[in-house]
């Protein structure tokens, strides 16, 4: 199976569960304020999911733009990681494609084309071609989201307001690989709980964000 | 404006992360520590997310709804590893909850 056809027939649950993404994108982002515009020109720039709803979130409760671009910047430097990692089979693309293929490196991406490259290929179309047509599902789940998401009368009442919460709650619970994750989790719900309950809005995600994940190290005995 | 600053901005910052390694050359590689701090990040930020959600959903400490409805989207999550099954089920609960009163 060629690169092209094997990233379509292997990733189109991926795709189908990111057009269903991006519409709860849409919905909230719009639930939270922003225009169809704004909301679709998030799913354009930034596309990066997590930190979209990040965004979304921290807008929402009036956080200064300073705050929401760090958070943002820490919660994708693991990019640098995924990018550092796939540089060596990149690296026979000119300078314009690596920009390119940069653009649409997302978690998903990355996994799926490690996955083609440790299988032994070497062509760069598996991770073109996937990360093309999730940017795209992704984006059109967006819009959508965006159209129809306004439409939703008194959203606390259908517990929509508390969508973000959960999709936060279930990326953590499907990410943790083990134990040292999982106590950087628990660390980091808890002090952010407790900074916003004590009323440092502003800073709870971030400060709670940057130093749960020194106990890491408090665990680094264990190996994953 | 600020919705579009922030956008702009974080358009910005994403894309770097996402291609300087690809771009330019580093020399080695990222000490470990480092590594193992990075890798803990988007879990910390994430989980800080849920926490701040769940303690403070809307201007006011919550009820109790939150908690329980987080705790069985966590518990489908983590059974299912389906992340739409999760906030499904973690939504209709916050929803039926609050109706109870919590």
């Amino acid at each position: 199976m060629t690169g092209r056809r094997a990233a379509i027939v292997e990733g189109w649950p991926i795709f189908v569960t990111a057009v269903v993404v991006g519409i709860a994108f849409g919905l909230t982002a719009r639930q939270a304020g922003l225009s169809i515009v704004e909301t679709s020109a998030t799913s354009l720039i930034v596309f990066a999911g997590a930190a979209q709803f990040v965004m979304v979130d921290l807008l929402r409760n009036g956080t200064p733009v300073p705050l929401i671009v760090l958070t943002v910047l820490l919660l994708n430097a693991r990019h640098l990681l995924m990018a550092a990692a796939l540089r060596p089979f990149v690296q026979v693309a000119s300078l314009p494609r690596r920009f390119g293929l940069a653009y649409v490196l997302t978690d998903e991406a990355f996994a799926m084309g490690i996955g083609w490259f440790r299988r032994g290929h070497r062509d760069l179309a598996y991770y073109a071609v996937f990360s093309t047509v999730l940017w795209c599902s992704w984006n059109v789940g967006t819009l959508l989201g965006a159209i129809f998401g306004a439409g939703v009368e008194d959203p606390q009442r259908f517990g929509i307001d508390f969508a973000i919460t959960a999709v936060f709650v279930a990326i953590v619970a499907i990410g943790v690989r083990h134990r040292a994750d999982a106590a950087v989790a628990l660390v980091a719900a808890l002090v952010a709980a407790a900074l916003r309950l004590a009323g440092a809005s502003a800073v709870a995600v971030v400060v709670a964000g940057a130093l749960a994940p020194l106990v890491a190290f408090a665990m680094r005995d264990e190996q994953p | 404006m600020s919705v579009w600053l922030a956008i702009a901005a974080s358009g910005v910052v994403t894309y770097l992360t996402r291609a300087l390694p690809l771009v330019l050359t580093m020399p080695g590689s990222a000490p470990a520590r480092l590594r193992r701090y990075l890798d803990a990040l988007p879990t910390a930020i994430i989980a800080a997310l849920a926490g701040a959600g769940i303690a403070v959903p809307d201007a006011h400490p919550t009820g109790g709804a939150e908690v329980l409805a987080a705790l069985l989207a966590l518990a489908v999550a983590a059974w299912r590893r389906n992340l739409l099954f999760a906030v499904i089920a973690g939504v209709a609960a916050v929803a039926a909850l609050r109706a109870a009163g919590l």
